[in-house]
């Protein structure tokens, strides 16, 4: 596993003493039972019921509460969670998972495959339609005993392992939720599953908290007696909680990059970038093909060119996440190295733009492109400066707008703009991620399908070939074809691919284990005396 | 005002007042749905992936695909039966949010508007008493010092202070988690947290009262009555107090009922800086996430309050000032 | 009008606050020649402190010069602090003058307009009316006056009832003046002096108000601002403090004048004042 070591070596620099903590297990360091983890959650989950809300924040904390079948390593390799074991048959259509057997859900009733077949067939297909558009291919869903579940699907589909993280699909109880509507059950309010921590309190607005349950399925496990999530609106006393040990940790979006650099230098914490290897979310300038000018791909291709990225990775982000070479971020699956976005040159922009017949007026403005500023901090916003600046440069004028957020996903949705900025992510497989925003199929009026409307049936067939292919090598075949030509055609203007700081104070041990880091149930999570 | 007068006066008010909420909470209900957007959409974007047969089952479940007269007729019937509704989003009754978060407010607000108050007529009296001299002229830059200065750089500057260097004070939150306080115990802890918050917000409004006693004041000072009850004699000290200040509390007391739907509103501001939990952040997240219900509930529940408040500010007017006729 | 101007210099501080906002107003007028670059240039390395690199104020984030931001910054805001206080005032005024002096059925109507206004958080209904017309500089101009004048209505109602009982008016009344030159010549002048002390504060809240706004990324994002600046250096405040305080500075001053200024034109106008105020200095 990568891991961050620059603020690591810069401590053990100063006190040769301390040790990795990622190898703290290795080299002896028994887990200790018992302490309250004390973090941070930003911006409050509205609920805490996986696939009724499904935002980062809910993620989180409801993932110490829920468990998935599986598990992703930071390779995406799948690892044991509450099935033990799983195979495929020859003809790549049945899955066979093999359930634990003493799998307690926190009212006390056993987890059985009916839970699990109900969990994946009903629920999730009810309140999530990323989980209903894969979960629609199972065409057989059987359980031959109380814990072996069988899922047939109705042609190969060679991501379908991904979907069975917490995050995609938490194992919800069968008995609390058949016969109900899913969204305004009280399960909903008061969540129950199978995770190391059950649900204890919420008082909104200032804290979430979550207890050890003590009939949890891996024996003399949890280590923590709790862990408490604050709730901190402000970036600021964010830091300053973590400076003064009133938090012993955070992550996501909590710690805004420019505060990076001075945690990395403080010896009692520790700084993470990776643990999002999941979710690999990737950002770009999105754009609206049915503007004339943006439909033009010169005209797109000379934008990205006259962006530097590494400008934006650096002095933006401080080095947190790195500039995107093509659609689908190096951290995913089927990413192709060698397909690369051409680098920074403004001359060759003009170019471009001079030969789609965009010529400068007397104030040196070849056109006028709007842009509406992405309302989710600032950060954003110092980026649609820099990108208005940048592309002054090679005489596009581009006009900034700026919105809340409830007008953004409106308008995004409604193709009421005419360029963005939009971050995705990509879970791990470019068939579960990527397709959705470039193949015409896609293209509605809702955010995060394909809005911009790009629409080329070359990269659509390429796409469903991937989709449908049995094996992983010819998949790459075809991903590694439509990176070519999406890296030729610009559909959206990729950015950076993106990372969250995971910053924790050095007594907090095995924080970011997985692919999906903090999202973790954190059984394994312990502080050292 | 005579006695006898003020229970048929009081009724009048308040049947006024019930109108004039209604009408509040009608406007209320266009105005937010004026704005682009709807839950439905907000939440499609947060999930990550979405469909429009996912938008048009939320747009139903929630209510939204009815006329919107309709949407407002089942409102106003909830509000007059007192149920303001449900909240979609976080599938709880709006009532239940708002008086979870209500107390955490009155109890900031309370605290900043006492001290902003009781510090800001003393300093504005004080500057009427040496107007002119260095003192005023002290207060005066001290108080603009204050109102000009963004409330986000005086509550942090107080946050280095006081919790990071003198490490005194908590630096965010309403209370120790965690820790196991109950009962009277909690009282102090709360105290702890709510110093830096009620501070900051109340230097803020110092200023505006410290400014307004000091104008008055000086304007009162001047007018026949007082000129007539120093020419017969009373003692300067009984002049200042029982007609000089008396009279200039009158549109301090007026700027005090203004602020009263500030006060059940909350500070957006000092609630994120400090991370308490009250209303004003409520009403921001509900109003960025479209989450009608709340926010018309907060809304509705600040109209109350601000009408209540503004009978007692009348009521206190006639009592401060006899001249004044009550207005029925 | 010449003895007007002397009872105002007569008041140093008016005078003082007269020269610091003639400064500010230069400074809007002659930002574009003396920093002739658009302030939003990148032109230095981010978050160089003051002296460094050129930089007399420092540069903010993206390495702009907060110093331009300052200068070009000055004529939008003291735009949107000027323009929403004078529209603010001018309902505000008229509203609460006619509720106060007319009483009765007109005090009921304008009052219960007023509280439509003042029973919603003031913040949360700027930023609702923001968001319903979409940012731009208009728009928030509009939305700090709406969020701004009841207070204006309220204290002139006030002030409005408590005189209209007075000797002074009486007299006038029964000497058979028109109603408005009693209201314009009689009572006004009379409730001024809160009204200014009001003022002065509307301008500095209107410039913070943008500024929370423009924070929350609901400004105008083509126009620089006094409220951008303060907003764009908030969080970055642990690591360049000059980026909130220049601006900061700029505000204080610019509402201290504003203020000393304010007072000057009540005592000038009020002369029995400024002789007790005479008489004590």
């Amino acid at each position: 596993m990568s891991m961050t070591r620059r603020g690591l070596m810069a401590a053990t620099a100063a006190a040769p003493v301390l040790m990795c903590v990622a190898d703290a297990r290795a080299q002896g360091i028994a887990p200790r039972r018992g302490g309250t983890l004390t973090t941070i959650l930003q911006p409050e989950p509205p609920v805490l019921q996986i696939g009724v809300n499904n935002q980062g924040p809910t993620l989180i904390a409801a993932g110490k509460i829920f468990q998935g079948l599986i598990k992703f390593s930071p390779k995406l390799e799948p690892m044991p969670e509450l099935a033990e074991s799983w195979s495929l048959s020859d003809d790549k259509l049945t899955y066979t998972f093999k359930l634990r057997q003493n799998v307690k859900f926190h009212d006390g009733r056993p987890m059985t495959a009916e839970d699990v077949i109900f969990s994946v067939t009903k629920f999730h297909p009810e309140v999530a339609p990323r989980a209903r558009a894969i979960f629609s291919r199972i065409d057989k869903a059987e359980a031959p005993d109380a814990h072996t579940v069988a899922l047939t699907l109705k042609a190969p589909f060679e991501p379908f392992l991904l979907m069975f993280d917490v995050t995609a699909c938490a194992i919800v109880p069968k008995h609390l939720f058949d016969g109900q509507d899913f969204r305004t059950a009280p399960a909903v309010q008061r969540p129950i599953g199978t995770g190391p921590f059950k649900f204890a309190e919420w008082q909104r607005g200032n804290f979430i908290r979550l207890e050890r349950f003590e009939d949890y399925w891996k024996p003399g496990q949890p280590y923590l007696d709790a862990i408490i999530y604050r709730i901190v609106p402000d970036s600021q006393s964010r830091r300053l909680a973590l400076e003064t040990g009133q938090v012993m940790m955070t992550a996501a979006g909590d710690i805004e990059p420019f505060d990076v650099p001075a945690m990395r230098a403080r010896p009692n914490l520790e700084v993470w970038t990776d643990g999002w290897e999941y979710f690999s979310p990737l950002s770009w300038i999105e754009t609206n093909h049915r503007v004339p000018a943006l439909a033009d791909v010169r005209v797109r291709q000379a934008i990205s060119r006259a962006i530097n990225r590494d400008f934006i990775a650096q002095r933006l982000w401080f080095g947190v996440g790195k500039p995107a070479t093509n659609p689908i971020a190096s951290t995913t699956r089927f990413h192709d190295a060698n397909v690369k976005l051409p680098g920074f040159d403004p001359r060759a922009a003009a170019q471009l733009l001079d030969a789609a017949g965009l010529r400068a007026n007397a104030q040196g403005v070849r056109t006028t492109i709007k842009h509406l500023v992405l309302p989710y901090g600032e950060i954003w916003t110092r980026l649609s400066e820099y990108l208005r600046q940048s592309l002054r440069q090679v005489g596009i004028n581009l006009e900034l707008e700026s919105t809340d957020a409830g007008s953004w996903a409106r308008r995004i949705g409604a193709w009421e703009y005419e360029t963005s900025i939009n971050f995705v992510y990509q879970f791990g497989d470019p068939t579960l991620g990527v397709e959705r925003t470039y193949v015409s199929s896609n293209i509605q009026k809702v955010t995060f399908t394909n809005t911009g409307g790009y629409s080329n049936p070359r990269v659509d067939a390429l796409f469903a070939t991937a989709r449908e292919a049995q094996t992983a090598e010819e998949r790459r075949a075809a991903f590694s074809e439509v990176q070519k030509i999406l890296v030729e055609e610009v559909p959206q203007i990729w950015l950076m691919e993106m990372a969250f700081p995971t910053i924790h104070d050095k007594k907090v041990q095995n924080p970011v284990q997985l692919g999906t880091g903090v999202h973790a149930s954190y059984d394994d999570v312990f502080l050292t005396a | 005002m005579d006695p006898s007068l003020l229970p048929g006066f009081l009724l009048r008010r308040v049947a006024k007042a019930a109108i004039v909420v209604l009408a509040i909470v009608v406007c209320n209900f266009f105005l937010i749905h004026a704005a682009p957007g709807d839950p439905a959409s907000v939440i499609a974007g947060q999930s990550g992936a979405a469909d429009e047969r996912f938008i048009a089952q939320l747009r139903e479940q929630f209510g939204l695909d009815r006329p919107l007269l309709v949407q407002l007729w089942i409102y106003v019937k909830g509000v007059l039966t007192l149920d303001l509704g449900f909240s979609h989003r976080q599938q709880v009754g709006v009532a239940t949010l708002i008086l979870e978060r209500l107390p955490a407010t009155l109890l900031l607000t309370g605290a900043a508007f006492l001290f902003a108050v009781g510090l800001g007529v003393t300093l504005g009296a004080l500057a009427a008493g040496r107007v002119g001299r260095w003192a005023d002229s002290l207060i005066t830059v001290l108080a603009l010092t204050f109102y000009a200065t963004p409330i986000f750089w005086v509550g942090l500057m107080l946050v280095l202070v006081f919790s990071v260097w003198l490490e005194w004070l908590p630096s965010f939150g309403m209370m120790t988690v965690g820790a196991d306080i109950t009962g009277l115990a909690r009282v102090p802890d709360v105290a702890k947290h709510l110093l830096l918050p009620a501070l900051t917000l109340g230097l803020f409004y110092m200023a505006v009262y410290a400014r307004l006693t000091r104008a008055t004041m000086l304007e009162v000072a001047d007018q026949d009555f007082v000129k007539t009850a120093r020419a017969k004699g009373v003692p300067e000290g009984q002049v200042v107090r029982k007609h000089v200040l008396r009279n200039a509390l009158l549109p301090v007391i007026t700027f005090a009922g203004i602020q009263a739907g500030q006060l059940i509103g909350g500070s957006i501001l000092v609630e994120t800086v400090f991370a308490w939990p009250g209303i004003g952040r409520l009403a921001f997240e509900a109003l960025l996430a479209r989450d009608y219900p709340v926010l018309m509930g907060v809304f509705f529940v600040t109209s109350v309050m601000v009408v209540v408040f503004n009978l007692v500010t009348d009521l206190l007017y006639a009592v401060i000032d006899p001249r004044v006729e009550v207005s029925g | 009008m010449r003895d007007f101007a002397r009872r105002y210099a007569r008041n140093k501080g008016a005078v003082v606050g007269l020269l610091i906002l003639l400064l500010v107003l230069a400074m809007a007028l002659g930002a574009p020649l003396i920093f002739p670059d658009s302030p939003w240039d990148m032109v230095a390395a981010p978050f160089m402190p003051p002296g460094e690199m050129d930089m007399l104020l420092g540069s903010d984030s993206l390495g702009r010069d907060v110093a331009a931001g300052i200068a070009h910054g000055a004529r939008i805001s003291l735009m949107v602090g000027a323009v929403s206080t004078v529209v603010a005032l001018a309902v505000g005024v008229s509203l609460g003058a006619v509720a106060g002096y007319l009483g009765g059925l007109a005090d009921d109507l304008v009052m219960r307009f007023t509280e439509f206004f003042q029973t919603i958080p003031s913040f949360v209904l700027a930023i609702l009316l923001v968001a319903i017309f979409t940012p731009t500089i208009g728009s928030v101009v509009f939305a700090i006056a709406v969020v701004s004048w009841p207070p204006v209505a309220r204290v002139v109602r006030a002030e409005f009832l408590s005189l209209r009982s007075r000797e002074f008016v009486q007299a006038a009344e029964v000497l058979g003046k028109s109603r408005i030159s009693i209201v314009l010549g009689d009572i006004l002048p009379n409730a001024l002096s809160p009204i200014i002390v009001l003022s002065s504060l509307m301008v500095a809240n209107a410039i913070l108000l943008e500024s929370a706004l423009s924070f929350l990324g609901l400004g105008d994002p083509n126009l620089m601002t006094w409220g951008f600046l303060i907003g764009s250096g908030r969080s970055v405040i642990r690591l360049a403090w000059w980026m909130s305080v220049f601006p900061g500075v700029a505000i204080f001053l610019t509402v201290l004048a504003l203020n000393l200024v304010g007072e000057g034109l009540s005592d000038a106008m009020n002369p029995r004042l400024a002789r007790k105020r005479g008489a004590a200095a």
